[in-house]
């Protein structure tokens, strides 16, 4: 199967300032996509790029196995980090027309928003006007323009943030229903613990270059071979003083560990024993966030 | 580019601008106010029947009779031996009077406290003292409630002036009637000499009608351009803009956003020069009886109104395409504002030479002027209005607003391009020329 998505060693400056330096992906087919990194790295500006809303400076963007069309970008459902719609417009109207920018007719559109506003619990707000609508309704209302065209690939940029919790579940189910379908879904965040629950495939990003791409369990085997779950009394700040630990992330007792490769796991609990009470001491497969402190680490 | 995509963008601008009522209040108040200052103080003068009751003290004893025959014979026509004979509307001939004399009394300062008293219980409006002095002087007391209706007392006193002025000249030994009949006015007749030959026309009516088409195209240019800069802005504010981009490309968004603003304008443009069309048609501009004769209102051709409705087009597209990448540098209305004043410059000049140009249409300068791509959209109007110029100088006009506006497009769209998602710090006049140059 073709990959919905593959960038080629994108580029692009802004000025003197470098935001997007030779990023490669390729986005599987029927995968959940994560793009993730800190505030700042490129993300934005890339995902930009794949929507033709600024040009790169230099390399390519593949939809569907071949360079980028502007029918390609038809079948892609759009959900930008600021994201607004018109106030003075109702919900029916707004949807219409962005289905209808979209290439489609507004016989066809009208019994599909009425199906999906029925769904999300808006229906008797479809004669309203935007600026009436709460913040939580008009995030569905954003939601449904996204995905109101039957688009063939999603991406969502930050589409967790300021979110409440029922339309982040909301969010969450649409996702899944999507890659059911066999559909790709990309979307970039830079919250961890979300990424880690929901992709199956990730990119890491970090200051305009990608520093980790690929299945999510396979990076997992391969970055963290070496990471072990500690709980212990003592002062735990110490962990950090020790040659073989990388990393140590404690929190309520429970302390996440990621020692330097050539390190073993009995050799280090002798020395923790020294100054700790250690109650439970095993390995365990490393979290997201770990991964992702330490490429960022070692890239820099 | 996809011309589909233009006309989805076209079409929700249009609905959104014409479903909301301001739209159609303001379309249909202009035809509503012409209306109102044509047909309906004729209506009035029929209408009001309300007499002011005047009582007149002549100390005289010959000067009240007369002055109550006159001023009793008022029937909202200007008389032919009167003082003022009506320059536009006079108000002063909507006047009507009940007047009645009064011998004076042998006390008469009971007399006077008399009337005072039945002014306050409004037995009567007003009450008139004729001195004996009067024909030396020219001073009468008028003493009344409401004492702010001048034209009444405007009435009044051209009454009570012709009657005086009668008496002296009887005491002077000259007949009235004859000195009348030699000091009558001399008034224009204006004929305005056009290709058709001449015709009724020109004079005050002939510039109250340049003016007030050259304020109409001048408003409309001016609100719709700016109607287009909030649009703009709005989207962007919104952040609306960037999940359209994705769909859309910047320029057939802005191209969808001029032609259904326009279509918008088009709309109420057609629909006033419709009526000026109806109301100045040669029978029914004569059947407005409150018109006086010497205004003289010429009358729209259809073939004026098909230009007017090119020349609103083609500025339109000048200056709001300038407006559209105003707003589009800017975060916001009030840092747009400033640029938006620079842009209106270019409107406001043939304001100045309005009156020139009317009084001269073929002069070097408003032939010059008017071909000047800039102000081309409201001088060339106002010179097809005031006296039809040569086809080939409209022609050339047409030829050179359509480069024109092709420069200002392109010009302006690689502004709008770049500044729709500029977005924080307020960018300089240099930061702005160069996104003109970014590829």
């Amino acid at each position: 199967m073709t990959p919905p998505l593959e960038l080629r060693d994108v580029r692009k400056s802004y000025g003197d300032f470098v935001a997007v330096d030779g990023v490669s992906l390729t986005v599987p087919p029927g995968s959940i996509y994560g793009f993730l990194g800190p505030n700042g790295a490129g993300k934005t500006s890339t995902i930009r790029m794949i929507m033709d809303i600024t040009a790169p400076d230099s390399g390519e963007v593949r939809f569907f196995g071949h360079p980028r069309t502007s029918e390609d970008l038809r079948r892609v459902g759009y959900l930008p980090e600021e994201r607004g719609l018109y106030r003075k417009m109702t919900v029916t109207e707004q949807l219409t027309f962005l289905g209808e920018i979209r290439g489609l007719k507004k016989r066809d559109l009208l019994p599909r928003i009425e199906r999906w506003l029925e769904r999300v619990d808006l229906a008797k707000w479809a004669k309203s006007k935007v600026e009436e609508l709460s913040k939580g309704m008009q995030q569905k209302v954003q939601l449904i323009g996204t995905v109101l065209h039957e688009p063939e690939l999603l991406i969502l940029d930050e589409p967790f943030s300021g979110l409440d919790p029922i339309n982040q579940e909301l969010f969450r189910e649409l996702l899944v229903e999507h890659r059911r379908q066999g559909r790709s879904v990309i979307f970039s965040t830079h919250g961890m613990d979300l990424a880690e629950r929901m992709c199956d495939h990730i990119c890491l990003i970090n200051r305009g270059r990608v520093v980790l791409e690929g299945e999510l369990q396979q990076i997992k085997r391969r970055v963290g071979g070496n990471t072990y779950r500690l709980v212990a009394e003592g002062d735990l700040d110490r962990l950090k003083d020790l040659p073989d630990v990388e990393q140590a992330v404690a929190n309520n007792g429970v302390v996440k560990l990621m020692l330097r490769p050539d390190a073993t796991g009995p050799e280090t609990l002798r020395r923790i024993v020294e100054f700790l009470n250690v109650h439970e001491f095993r390995s365990e497969e490393p979290e997201l966030e770990q991964i992702f402190i330490k490429a960022v680490r070692d890239a820099s | 580019m996809r011309p589909d995509n233009i006309v989805v963008v076209a079409k929700r601008e249009y609905l959104q601008r014409v479903k909301t009522k301001g739209f159609w209040i303001s379309t249909l108040l202009l035809p509503l106010f012409i209306v109102a200052v044509t047909v309906l103080p004729a209506l009035l003068i029929g209408m009001s029947e309300t007499r002011q009751t005047i009582v007149v003290v002549d100390e005289t004893g010959r000067l009240g009779a007369e002055l109550a025959q006159r001023a009793n014979s008022r029937d909202g026509k200007p008389k032919p031996d009167a003082d003022k004979r009506g320059m536009a509307v006079d108000e002063s001939q909507m006047a009507r009077f009940d007047v009645r004399v009064e011998p004076p009394a042998a006390n008469r300062e009971t007399q006077r406290a008399d009337l005072n008293r039945r002014v306050l219980a409004e037995e009567i409006d007003a009450w008139v003292w004729i001195p004996k002095s009067v024909l030396q002087g020219d001073r009468v007391e008028y003493h009344a409630k409401n004492t702010s209706n001048l034209f009444t007392q405007d009435a009044l006193e051209d009454d009570l002036s012709y009657v005086v002025r009668r008496a002296r000249l009887a005491e002077a030994g000259l007949d009235p009637e004859r000195v009348g009949e030699l000091t009558r006015q001399v008034r224009l007749d204006t004929q305005q000499v056009s290709e058709e030959g001449s015709r009724a026309g020109g004079g005050v009516g002939g510039m109250l009608f340049a003016i007030t088409l050259f304020m109409i195209l001048y408003t409309m240019m001016f609100v719709w351009g700016q109607q287009v800069m909030n649009s703009v802005l709005e989207e962007k504010g919104s952040r609306v803009i960037e999940v359209i981009l994705s769909s859309i490309k910047p320029f057939e968004l802005l191209m969808g956003k001029l032609v259904g603003t326009c279509l918008a304008g088009l709309t109420q443009l057609g629909i006033w020069l419709g009526t000026m069309i109806v109301l100045t048609a040669p029978g029914i501009a004569a059947a407005m009886v409150s018109l006086p004769k010497e205004l003289n209102i010429p009358s729209l051709t259809p073939e004026m109104a098909i230009h007017l409705l090119l020349f609103f087009i083609l500025g339109f597209f000048a200056f709001s395409t300038l407006y559209a990448a105003i707003g589009s540098a800017f975060n916001n209305l009030q840092e747009a504002q400033q640029a938006a004043s620079f842009a209106m410059l270019f409107l406001i000049i043939p304001v100045f030479i309005m009156y020139s140009v009317i009084n001269d249409p073929g002069s070097t300068m408003a032939v010059v002027m008017s071909l000047i791509p800039v102000f081309t959209p409201l001088l060339m109007p106002l010179r097809i209005v005031t006296q039809m110029p040569p086809y080939w100088q409209i022609l050339l006009a047409y030829l050179f607003s359509l480069a024109f506006i092709w420069g200002m497009v392109w010009f302006c769209a690689r502004i709008y391009r770049v500044g729709i998602l500029m977005y924080g710090k307020k960018p300089t006049f240099q930061e702005i020329l160069r996104w003109v140059r970014y590829a």
